[in-house]
């Protein structure tokens, strides 16, 4: 018997919600199989994993995610791999921190609040889009891959804000912990809503749900707003043409007298500053400070974003579906952990098969294998 | 004199993890491939040692067989463990058609996660792994200095002097044009593949054998891998130049901390300095006429496709 890979003529309809749903189920069968290689039960970790399919805790996750994922696209989709989403989402906490703790700490020097959460986004967006803009420069002017300099570029970010808390980011209310002081209460973003949290489970589920979406609102409006701009940078925006067509063909842009330099630079940093703005509102919504050795505490959003665009097989509207898939399994690797069924690398594993899955499935897309006999 | 024997060994471990590392890596990219996967195939490669290396100084050193017989068993059996996602990476990526950024990064997390897994129990049985490590011997850092050394001339010789090292440069080139002149891209690929990954997870060995003697499931978030990555990037994945920039990096990590301590900086900048040092390093191999000596393979990450093929 011999397998022959030819490329479709047409893709056919569907073909890509089945070749993700495809990938999903191989890479959680590959991911049982090493459970069960170290000796854990299948059945344990599948129920663990279900749950958090359904679970109201995922929504944090899913509005970074989408946000994220969009951003990545942005530049996924120009063949520019920014694998720098960490560090631009980190490195984008600096002036959060700075003007709410320092320049505008409300015990010194009150400022009123949307002016000083307006500043925090917009320079939480400069900050990002400088950090994704100085690989846009290896890349266009050096001829650098882009991937190592953003991977490096994200444990420069790492340091650089371990540094400053260490160092004058340090609190003084922060109980002999390492980190930076809270955040004031008026300048974060969260909705509290407090609700009795009694009946069937299914009114307990909803209860949750409309809980955590109160409190996560910003990332919620965060997230549409992001997901919006994409569909109109790709849609009705001269440069998102130029991007896509960088993605194809980069000599056809020349030809037409764009200059590819100019769409690189321009698609890495829109592409940084979406992150950036998400860091900025992340620190707002979640974070309110920031610990010490934040390589250690990552959430790891950068990296799990890569995910969420790959899985979407850089499509905008797959981008919320992913988005959900991934958050999922980001909170199925922390219940298998909480549950006692493993630690950190459980997430890691997870992720690592899903993705691997994924990554070698995905040319059934645009690719057929028929078996000869 | 002791400071100095301090000095030495610890350069030289340095030395030895970087540059087999980088060097593994270069013989596999320059059959076209593009390895993502370096930093987690580093860890899991530590994680293998630890997890080899105690059980099998139990057996060896109970039977009156010598440490040193142990740690190098470890060191190969890490090698071999590795070689085979070298396989698997050089087999998927040439025989189908797919994206070699999205498999090496998806191998780098199932390394990770593999690694954690690997060697977590038993670090945790013996607390130290230091009792299991090279002993602290001018003699034996050097004997492996001078064997690393020796794999990289032999490298050497074997990428550019050698039929099939000039099959696997030809591969990286152009695998068309490489198959059109009889060479087979695959069996190229799968012996870059082997070799390749086989050195780098024994060079990632002595990060845990000779070099720190310490391992953590925390390691997974140094990014040394990364370093190994950008060392090779900027020697052109060059044998020889390797060399030199592998004592750079090496020497830059490993005394960072006592240039923390002679400079007054702070712990997380003298952390920084490496890779600050690979960027400057990048910033003058791409903008001087080093990137035109240093080129990287003209199909590197390139998906090798003809219009109709089988498996």
């Amino acid at each position: 018997m011999r397998f022959i890979v030819l490329r479709r003529k047409t893709i056919p309809r569907y073909h890509t919600w089945i070749s993700t749903a495809i990938s999903l189920i191989l890479g959680i069968l590959v991911y049982l199989f090493i459970t069960i290689l170290v000796g854990r039960s299948p059945l344990e970790v599948l129920v663990n994993i279900a749950r958090s399919f359904i679970s109201p805790s995922i929504v944090k996750d899913f509005f970074v995610l989408i946000a994220m994922g969009c951003a990545l696209l942005i530049s996924f989709k120009a063949a520019l791999w920014n694998i720098g989403g960490e560090g631009q989402f980190y490195i984008a906490t600096i002036p959060g921190i700075l003007l709410t703790l320092f320049i505008f700490n409300p015990r010194h020097n009150p400022a009123p609040a949307p002016l000083v959460i307006l500043l925090v986004a917009l320079t939480g967006t400069i900050m990002g889009a400088f950090w994704a803009f100085i690989a846009a420069l290896f890349r266009a002017y050096l001829k650098i891959d882009e991937v190592p300099v953003t991977l490096i570029l994200n444990y420069v970010a790492y340091y650089i804000l371990n540094y400053l808390i260490f160092g004058p980011f340090k609190g003084r209310y922060v109980y002999g912990y390492l980190r930076t002081d809270e955040i004031p209460e008026i300048y974060r973003l969260n909705v509290r809503v407090h609700l009795p949290m009694r009946g069937d489970p299914l009114q307990v589920a909803l209860q949750n749900l409309t809980v955590q979406l109160a409190y996560y609102i910003a990332l919620l409006v965060l997230a549409v707003l992001i997901y919006v701009f994409t569909w109109w940078f790709f849609k009705h925006c001269r440069i998102g043409l130029y991007t896509k067509i960088h993605g194809s063909n980069p000599s056809y842009l020349q030809a037409v007298g764009v200059s590819v330099n100019h769409i690189i630079l321009l698609t890495m940093t829109i592409s940084g500053a979406l992150i950036g703005l998400t860091g900025s509102i992340y620190l707002l919504s979640e974070l309110g400070r920031i610990p010490y050795e934040i390589e250690r505490q990552t959430a790891g959003y950068g990296y799990l974003a890569i995910l969420v665009s790959w899985l979407s097989l850089l499509d905008l509207k797959m981008i919320p579906f992913s988005a959900y898939i991934v958050s999922a399994l980001r909170n199925a690797g922390i219940a298998l952990q909480v549950a006692g069924l493993g630690g950190v690398e459980q997430s890691l594993l997870l992720i690592g098969a899903i993705l691997l899955t994924y990554s070698i499935t995905r040319f059934l897309v645009e690719y057929e294998v028929r078996f000869e006999w | 004199m002791v400071i100095e024997t301090t000095i030495i060994l610890r350069l030289t471990a340095a030395f030895t993890t970087m540059y087999l590392v980088a060097l593994g890596h270069s013989i596999f990219e320059k059959s076209g491939i593009l390895n993502l996967a370096i930093d987690g195939v580093f860890f899991l490669s530590t994680g293998v040692t630890t997890a080899v290396v105690v059980p099998l100084t139990w057996l060896l050193t109970a039977r009156g067989l010598s440490l040193v017989l142990s740690t190098t068993l470890a060191a190969l059996t890490a090698g071999l463990a590795t070689a085979i996602i070298g396989i698997f990476m050089a087999w998927t990526l040439t025989k189908l058609p797919i994206s070699h950024g999205a498999v090496g990064l998806s191998l780098m997390f199932l390394g990770y996660g593999l690694g954690i897994i690997a060697g977590y129990e038993v670090r945790l049985r013996v607390g130290s792994i230091r009792p299991y490590t090279y002993p602290d011997s001018l003699g034996i850092y050097l004997a492996i200095l001078a064997i690393t050394v020796l794999i990289g001339l032999i490298a050497y010789f074997f990428i550019f002097k050698t039929a099939l090292g000039t099959a696997i440069r030809a591969c990286g080139e152009n695998p068309h044009v490489a198959l059109a002149l009889g060479a087979s891209v695959l069996k190229t690929r799968l012996i870059a593949g082997l070799l390749g990954f086989f050195i780098m997870g024994v060079g990632a060995s002595f990060f845990v054998l000779l070099w720190q003697k310490y391992w953590d499931i925390k390691t997974y978030l140094l990014g040394y891998g990364w370093l190994a990555f950008t060392i090779a990037l900027a020697a052109g994945r060059h044998p020889i130049v390797l060399i030199p920039l592998a004592f750079m990096f090496g020497g830059l990590v490993e005394f960072s901390i006592t240039l923390q301590a002679r400079l007054g900086l702070q712990a997380d900048l003298a952390k920084m300095l490496p890779f600050i040092a690979a960027l400057i390093l990048m910033i003058i191999y791409g903008s001087t006429k080093l990137r035109r000596v240093f080129e990287p393979p003209g199909s590197l990450g390139k998906v090798f496709y003809k219009e109709e093929r089988t498996i």
